[in-house]
């Protein structure tokens, strides 16, 4: 059948142009293309991740050369470890209050920049400033902003009649603080998502729903929310795996204070680990950490993956 | 005239709505630059003056005059290692994502199983294994600490490889029929055809290493060799008291790079941030 005749008359066969099956030299080439990234890859991701389990077995204090075996002693530790526990509480309070802040404020602000209004690109582009600071920067100019004593924005509470809040000096309000200078800073990511997501609807749903005398309120709830289900999915599942690795918050603005209140689990990784060099126990955090965060996404994906169709 | 009366009339609550985001993303910033130009006795006032009366340049002055901040040295630091890390991960991401994109081999499917089942795996777990191996090479300090562990980018290979599989494969087999090896194939086809995936991963990649606090915070100590964002950190903890403006002057100093550069790159920033978005859709 894969013939074809030449101006001889002679019959050759055809030739494929695009092979599908296995050849070996395309193995090779396939290899040789991979081959940097696999070694950096082995080197430093999987042999990384083996190690840090292989870590937190052993009392591995970076400067005492004997290190011995201690079995899941880390882990026992861990977890009669309150302040392991209080950093857990922390991240998991600090992710949620972020996460629902950020998707909030993000939807809302694609939904605005996607209506057909003049500048939409301009506030677009404007909006997502923020998100190209270094966590560094935002750190410092927020920490400012928030002071108790001369900051902005107690001043601008004034106004309104609320007296100055110890912001990063109160164990209650620190943590909101924080997630509230992250979503200052974080939420043009997941704007775009939404933006990107809006614009996959069909204007025809809307068309007809139009015609069938939906309110502006309506179509938001009964078209745009139920079909941004997915994306929305992927902004709170990302958006949870980002914030249970906070860090550079609590390290700039607050050391992790008042007291404990602000010590997030990386923060505690980083005091353990670079602190105290207890290399051994600090594996064994960040090897819970994974735990903690396989389980909440997988939680995330039963009770927002369900009813992805319509 | 007429429609765009109405357009403004129809949408007023969009524009008041994106009136009031913009302030409060704006605001920061502003208040922050106007405040690095006071004294320190006028910032540390109730109520806090908005506005400079008499706009002075002392923190600026300070914040390069002082022989421990070395703010022009450390930008030139985070400049030069972001460079070369955006280099080594599309050197080694680049080719990989070819491979996985457009070759068909024995492991294909197991190997990217682990990249998908990496990806799971928070960094930091990977954070004190990769820290000891610095140290034990003697990298702890240069700038291969943060150049290397980094350069097997996963997210890089899977927006490239999403970006690959959509170039049609008529473009390739031409190719192949002139005689291509698979390295000219990579080179001369697929290669130009994917500059603008190329270069909005380079942008994310080099801004995501820029702004990077805890991985140099750890493997840099030496003042010379610090990163802007490490060292911003260092200023913060030694003059936040004694003299806030100088830390507001270093935040500004920090940021009108980054804003210069997105001024610059924000069509492609804004594109590459959906594309790689859309890939984990």
């Amino acid at each position: 059948m894969s013939t074809i005749e030449t101006t001889q008359g002679a019959v050759v066969p055809k030739r494929r142009p695009f092979q599908v099956r296995l050849s070996t030299r395309e193995t090779i080439a396939a290899y040789a293309f991979l081959a940097p990234f696999i070694i950096f890859f082995s080197v430093f991701v999987i042999r990384a991740i083996f190690s840090a389990v292989n870590m937190s077995f052993y009392e591995y204090a970076l400067l005492k050369p004997v290190r011995p075996y201690v079995g899941l002693g880390n882990y026992q530790e861990l977890f009669s470890d309150y302040v392991w526990w209080i950093a857990v509480k922390n991240t998991i309070i600090f992710t949620v209050l972020t996460v629902a802040g950020t998707t909030t404020v993000a939807l809302v602000s694609a939904v605005a920049v996607t209506q057909p209004i003049k500048g939409a690109n301009f506030f677009r582009v404007l909006l997502y400033m923020p998100q190209l600071l270094s966590v560094g920067v935002v750190g410092l100019i927020w920490v400012w902003l928030l002071s108790t004593q001369f900051g902005v924005i107690n001043y601008f509470l004034g106004f309104i009649g609320i007296s100055p809040i110890n912001w990063l000096g109160d164990e209650y309000t620190v943590i909101p603080a924080l997630s509230l200078t992250t979503i200052w800073w974080g939420f043009g990511f997941p704007m775009l998502i939404f933006i990107a997501g809006l614009q996959g609807i069909p204007e025809h749903l809307y068309e007809a729903a139009r015609i069938d005398g939906a309110s502006g309120r309506q179509l938001f709830f009964y078209i745009t929310l139920p079909l941004l289900r997915p994306t929305i999915l992927f902004v709170t599942v990302t958006g949870v795996i980002a914030q249970f690795q906070v860090f550079g918050q609590p390290f700039i603005m607050t050391t992790g204070g008042p007291g404990r209140a602000s010590y997030t689990v990386i923060y505690y990784l980083y005091e353990i680990a670079w602190r105290s060099f207890r290399m051994g126990y600090g594996s064994a955090v960040a090897v819970a950490l994974a735990v903690i965060m396989a389980v909440f996404t997988l939680f995330q994906f039963r009770v927002l993956g369900q009813r992805v169709d319509y | 005239m007429n429609t765009r009366q109405n357009m403004l009339s129809r949408n007023w609550g969009t524009y008041v709505f994106l009136l009031i985001m913009s302030i409060i993303v704006l605001f920061p910033l502003i208040i922050t630059f106007s405040q690095s130009l006071m004294t320190n006795q006028q910032v540390n006032r109730w109520p806090p003056p908005l506005l400079p009366v008499t706009p002075t340049l002392d923190a600026y002055n300070t914040v390069f005059s002082q022989p421990d901040l070395k703010l022009v040295l450390w930008l030139g630091n985070s400049i030069y290692a972001a460079t070369c890390y955006t280099l080594a991960v599309l050197a080694i991401c680049t080719p990989a994502a070819y491979a996985f994109s457009r070759l068909k081999f024995p492991g294909r499917n197991i190997l990217f199983s682990i990249l998908l089942i990496t990806v799971m795996i928070p960094s930091q777990v990977t954070l004190i294994p990769n820290f000891i191996l610095m140290k034990d090479l003697k990298f702890l300090d240069t700038f291969n600490a943060l150049i290397w562990p980094g350069a097997a980018n996963v997210f890089g290979v899977f927006l490239l490889r999403q970006f690959m599989q959509q170039i049609p494969l008529e473009l390739e087999e031409a190719a192949i029929l002139d005689g291509a090896t698979y390295w000219g194939r990579f080179r001369y086809v697929i290669l130009p055809l994917s500059t603008n995936a190329i270069t909005a991963l380079a942008i994310l990649v080099f801004l995501g290493h820029y702004n990077d606090l805890l991985w140099p915070f750890i493997t840099m100590n030496s003042l010379e060799k610090r990163t802007l964002p490490v060292g911003l950190q260092i200023l913060n903890s030694a003059y936040a008291g004694s003299y806030r403006p100088i830390v507001l002057a270093g935040s500004i100093f920090a940021t009108v790079p980054i804003i210069v550069f997105y001024i610059i790159f924000q069509r492609r920033i804004i594109k590459g941030v959906t594309l790689t978005g859309m890939g984990g859709r």
